[in-house]
């Protein structure tokens, strides 16, 4: 949490203390309105009594007139204002928090990385990055405002009535302490701990709807979904415990406050008879009460989420606490590779037999093997998505010797080499489609610097004519340009993966790896593109990861390796 | 016995319950917890009730001492009163916030409920083709957004209205003249927030597709991650990353100016009236206006009236903080509507599960069977056997030719074909998952069909919790004894720990053969009559492929079992082989 509070100041700095100022002037404002107003009517009866009574009184009816209608306007203007202004804030803190996280995803090793694509540990980002809102709109806000407030008004009520100023203004702000103190304390445990149990029950649904075959097929939906109901209920009473705490603190900060009313009114009327103060003044200082409990009244249920917003907190933290990856080894150039796997617990193949090959300039290997099994896995191993050292976890469950060597140019391990600089010597073509939300365009040149090719239309047409995509692409009124993703056009399978194919043929990869390349594309377009694509294929390294023999395949290296 | 085919199937559909709008579905929630959210109304109602005592109390005293200069000791009765209207508020306040705060947390509760029984009774097909983290987020936090409609929108919506006229009676009964223009401020801002809400709405609609681009944009770029990184556009992407935040900002700041006016509209009415009663009561009082109800103003009824007018704007202030409560449970609700009430064939899926596993075992509506053996009752005690007869299966175009088979009890059935030749979706038909497209199926066994999915299902949990899952009636005894059968006891649980070790994500990662044979163990705890595998040799090493054979060994004896395989030892092993690939799909 604290790391967000620094955050905060650090972006916002001047921003935060000009939202603070007119936060401040609408809460003046409305207070001063009241007690403005109340002042003014007892003043005005009293001297309307002593005009009925015949006496000379001169009133100026006129200033507290005008004071009443500057406050007002100032209240209203404030107002606006200051939501403006903030919520201006919030945004350019959504911008920061998520430069700061995204800056700390992309140093995640790419094991980890496989979780971000997952729809729940995004939909937990979206949360956890909302609840950070609340540390600005209510933890930073709201109770400088409270203070400043207090502190103004007592200084001013000094003017009258100095020793009630002392004693009143240390009160409520102890008020406020307290009541920020004992809501955070008295609610952190359960925020959290409802938070934890959410976010627990999401998974245990998740479960319950992946063993829906096995648990169907038994009619035991039922009996299983006892796991659910008992965490539901352990949520529901964390939450009761919680709403029932935070509103205790409310009933005891409201009681409190209604005796300090109390109290005042019985001071002021006291003070009046004691003709220490005058009437109007007395009515005044109550107004003047009644604005400043209701800035302390909502203190309670500003700070209710503190337990929930520090989970979120810590858990985004640990996000950010990313260190880069330790390789170091940089190449310059893949000329050869060779891989050796053996006893790998995802490649069924290499539980019996030592699986290797090598491969050099101008060759290809074709990788044959049904889905799942496991050669997508050999892809994944190449570009550092699948942990090479997983010796040690399996060397629990299979005492013999595990062994995944890829070897780069003779001398590197895959394992040692700096991976931002791998991925600029390959070209990997993924089993899933991966188009960007973005235009077609940007999609084909993401990543390619300007001085590549990204100037170049030509080439992106070129290549599009490679995937016999070009009539498609011309066809499109924005071409180019053309949106792509969830609120854009839709693009059918086959050409999401011819253009994710089309990325490729714009890059200059020593070593091509295309897992199922024509996955959802017939055959005769299959062969077609292969014909076309040949000639950048050929001086390359490819790996073809297929599931059956490819027939378009009439390259002169060619090696398969069938699983 | 269970018949499943097409006609049975159709005349079972019950008259479908008409979908509702995400309104209605929250009304009738409403109404289930009506008696705790009227209490909290009623509550929130005597609080206002004595908001205005209380006031009218401290006006009398004020008024006694400072223009008939009495002694305070003279007003302790009315002190008391004041002081327990205050307190009392208080506690109606909390009374208010624990009845509603109740019924939210009932009704969410019978929202979850409605929703674990509804995917009971689903195809688990349709559980798991969607995502099961869109079911979970479902579950989770869209329930938990209808907390604020319930336990504040909808109290504060009856508040609203009852809370304004109360103070508006009081206001009337000491001037009219005040009341008056009370109630002509009121209406005003319902009217000035829905004009400002149409223009901010327009503004929304303007920028609707800009909007949802740049707010999808961070977390495209984040599940994409890995693509970026291999594409090496990282520092592009981050340099996007940081101008669609920017361009994002300007797009939403455009339309909150808009939005922002509709609460400026309620301060500035709420101020206008305070400040149009002060000055038009102190002008009164000071004896500058004299015409009508003016002159009747005192001190007692001017300054209670200029205290209740802020609270007489109040309730509205609350509503409209509470608004987007009520937008984010519609949107949430209508979500839910569509999931729970989506097609027909859930309903037909449901009366499956009841006629194969409902703990009646006659449950079977008997108007579902055409031409087939009816003795239903007494089929029980037949020998086990399998019947299909004319059996096809697809989606909406068939993908199997008629089958017909009739298969004894202690058989093992091998299907075997090419991925596209309809193995998984027979096998999801004979387990009851969908229905056929013509065709009948009959088992004369009692009990349930299971089911193994080729990627076995693990819980992140212990051993223990894994096999009790669906082996609920098993000892300890027992699960050890299975596990060792499959040669998992030494390799999982050899440990101290034994069967409490913890598998799946949160412990150990099983290899693809350990996870088949964690799936056969709790076949061998519960074993039903018919027992139906997709591909469970696949992907596997020597070491677990020799295991099952085994596991299939023992199981054969008195069931049925049916495997979709390409194993060729387990096609050597089958009493019957059926190949899929060699029939084309044929047209309707």
């Amino acid at each position: 949490m604290k790391y967000w509070f620094n955050l905060i100041a650090q972006s916002q700095g001047k921003r935060l203390y000009i939202g603070i100022f007119w936060a401040f002037i609408t809460a003046l404002s409305g207070i001063a309105l009241l007690m403005l107003s109340g002042w003014f009517i007892t003043a005005t009866a009293l001297t309307g009594l002593a005009i009925s009574a015949g006496l000379v009184v001169i009133f100026d009816m006129y200033m507290p007139g005008s004071g009443i209608r500057f406050f007002t306007l100032s209240r209203t203007v404030g107002r606006y204002v200051e939501r403006l202004y903030n919520h201006d804030s919030i945004l350019r803190l959504i911008s920061t928090y998520r430069l700061t996280l995204f800056k700390s995803l992309s140093n995640l090793s790419n094991q980890q990385l496989r979780a971000t694509s997952d729809s729940e540990w995004l939909g937990r980002l979206t949360a956890d990055l909302d609840a950070l809102d609340a540390i600005l709109l209510s933890y930073i806000i709201p109770p400088i405002v409270a203070t400043l407030s207090v502190v103004t008004l007592t200084f001013f009520l000094g003017f009258f009535w100095f020793d009630l100023a002392i004693y009143l203004g240390s009160i409520l702000l102890l008020c406020l302490f307290a009541s920020i103190r004992i809501t955070v304390t008295r609610t952190k445990e359960y925020g959290s701990l409802t938070a934890s149990l959410l976010n627990a029950s999401r998974s245990d649904v998740i479960e319950h709807l992946q063993g829906a075959y096995e648990l169907q097929s038994n009619g035991l939906m039922q009996q299983h979904e006892q796991s659910i109901l008992k965490r539901l209920d352990e949520f529901y009473r964390a939450q009761a415990k919680l709403n029932s705490n935070l509103a205790n603190i409310q009933w005891g900060l409201d009681c409190v406050l209604g005796f300090i009313m109390m109290s005042l009114i019985i001071a002021g009327l006291m003070a009046i008879n004691a003709e220490l103060i005058s009437g109007p003044v007395a009515i005044m200082i109550v107004m003047m009460f009644l604005g400043l409990s209701e800035l302390l009244q909502a203190i309670p249920s500003q700070f209710s989420r503190w337990g929930a917003t520090s989970f979120a907190a810590k858990r985004l933290k640990q996000l950010v606490e990313t260190t880069p990856p330790a390789q170091t080894a940089m190449i310059t150039k893949i000329d050869s590779l060779a891989v050796s796997l053996y006893q790998n617990s995802k490649i069924a193949v290499s539980q019996q037999q030592t699986l290797s090959f090598s491969l050099t300039q101008h060759q290809l290997v074709n990788i044959q093997g049904r889905s799942g099994s496991g050669k997508s896995t050999i892809a994944r191993l190449l570009t550092g998505a699948e942990s090479l050292a997983s010796k040690a976890e399996n060397a629990i469950y299979n005492p013999t010797e595990t062994t995944t060597d890829i070897r780069i140019n003779g001398e590197f391990n895959l394992n040692d080499i700096d991976l931002e600089n791998w991925y600029s010597h390959i070209g990997y073509l993924e089993q899933r489609n991966t188009l960007l939300a973005g235009t077609l365009g940007y999609n084909l040149t993401i990543g390619l610097s300007d001085d590549d090719l990204k100037a170049s239309e030509h080439d992106i047409w070129a290549v599009l004519k490679m995937v016999e995509l070009f009539d498609w692409a011309n066809s499109l009124p924005e071409g180019l340009n053309t949106w792509l993703g969830e609120v854009g056009s839709k693009v059918s399978g086959g050409q999401a993966r011819r253009i994710c194919l089309a990325r490729l043929l714009l890059r200059d990869p020593q070593l091509v790896i295309l897992d199922e390349p024509f996955n959802g594309i017939d055959h005769v377009m299959a062969a077609r593109i292969w014909n076309n694509i040949e000639p950048w294929i050929s001086p390359r390294m490819t790996i073809l990861l297929t599931h059956e023999r490819p027939d378009y395949v009439l390259h002169k290296n060619f090696h398969t390796v069938v699983f | 016995m269970t018949v499943i085919n097409k006609q049975g199937i159709d005349s079972q559909q019950p008259v479908g319950k008409s979908k509702p709008t995400g309104r209605e579905f929250l009304n009738q929630y409403v109404k289930q917890e009506k008696v705790a959210l009227r209490s909290a109304v009623i509550a929130g109602s005597f609080s206002t009730l004595l908001l205005i005592c209380q006031w009218l109390a401290f006006v009398y005293i004020a008024q006694a001492i400072i223009i008939a200069h009495e002694p305070i000791l003279n007003q302790t009765r009315l002190l008391l009163v004041l002081l327990g209207c205050i307190i009392g508020r208080t506690f109606l306040t909390r009374i208010q916030t624990h009845f509603s705060q109740q019924a939210s947390l009932n009704i969410r509760n019978s929202i979850r409920k409605t929703m674990l029984s509804h995917w009971r009774m689903s195809s688990p097909m349709r559980l798991t083709n969607t995502s099961t983290g869109a079911f979970a987020s479902q579950f989770v936090e869209e329930v938990e957004s209808m907390d604020g409609y319930f336990s504040n929108y909808w109290p504060q919506q009856a508040l609203a209205i009852i809370s304004p006229l109360l103070i508006l009676c009081a206001v009337g009964y000491l001037n009219w003249l005040s009341a008056l223009l009370l109630l002509i401020s009121a209406p005003l801002i319902p009217l000035f927030m829905i004009l400002v809400g149409m223009g901010a709405e327009a503004l929304n609609q303007k920028y609707s597709t800009l909007r949802q681009r740049l707010a999808g944009h961070f977390l495209d770029r984040v599940a994409h991650l890995s693509t970026v990184l291999q594409l090496g556009g990282k520092d592009e992407v981050f340099a996007e990353v940081e101008s669609n935040s920017e361009r994002y900002r300007s797009v939403v700041m455009k339309t909150l100016k808009v939005a922002f006016l509709s609460s400026t509209v309620l301060e500035f009415f709420t101020s206008i009236a305070i400040a149009m009663l002060a000055i038009f009561i102190g002008f009164s009082l000071y004896g500058a206006i004299t015409w009508g109800p003016a002159e009747s103003l005192t001190l007692f009824s001017g300054l209670t009236i200029l205290i209740l007018a802020p609270e007489f704007f109040q309730p509205l202030r609350n509503l409209s903080q509470f608004y987007h409560d009520r937008a984010s449970a519609l949107g949430a609700a209508n979500n839910l509507v569509e999931s729970l009430f989506d097609t027909a064939d859930n309903t037909h899926n449901l009366n499956q599960y009841e006629s194969s596993h409902g703990d009646k075992q006659t449950s079977l509506d008997s108007s579902s069977n055409n031409n087939l053996d009816s003795s239903s009752n007494n089929s029980c005690a037949n020998a086990s056997r399998l019947v299909l007869s004319q059996l096809v299966v697809g989606f909406d175009l068939p993908l199997t030719s008629p089958l017909t088979w009739d298969i004894p009890t202690s058989n093992l059935v091998v299907i075997s074909g090419d991925s596209g030749s309809g193995k998984t979706t027979l096998l999801n038909t004979l387990a009851g998952f969908m229905p056929a497209l013509s065709g009948s199926m009959t088992h004369s066994i009692k009990g349930s069909i299971a089911y193994l999915p080729q990627k076995p299902w693990i819980k992140n949990n212990t051993i223990y919790e894994n096999l009790k899952a669906l082996a609920p009636n098993a000892t300890r005894a027992e699960m050890t004894a299975a596990l060792d059968q499959l040669s998992l006891l030494d390799e999982l649980a050899a440990n101290r720990l034994g069967l409490d070790t913890l598998i799946g994500e949160h412990g150990k990662g099983l290899s693809g053969g350990q996870m088949q044979r964690m799936a056969f163990a709790r076949v061998l705890l519960n074993p039903t009559p018919i027992i139906i595998f997709d591909e469970p040799t696949a992907q596997l090493d020597l070491h677990s492929k020799a295991l099952i054979y085994n596991a299939l060994k023992i199981l054969k004896d008195k069931r049925i079992l049916i495997i979709a395989s390409h194993d060729p030892l387990l096609i050597e092993q089958s009493d019957f082989h059926i190949k899929l690939g060699d029939i084309k799909p044929s047209k309707v």
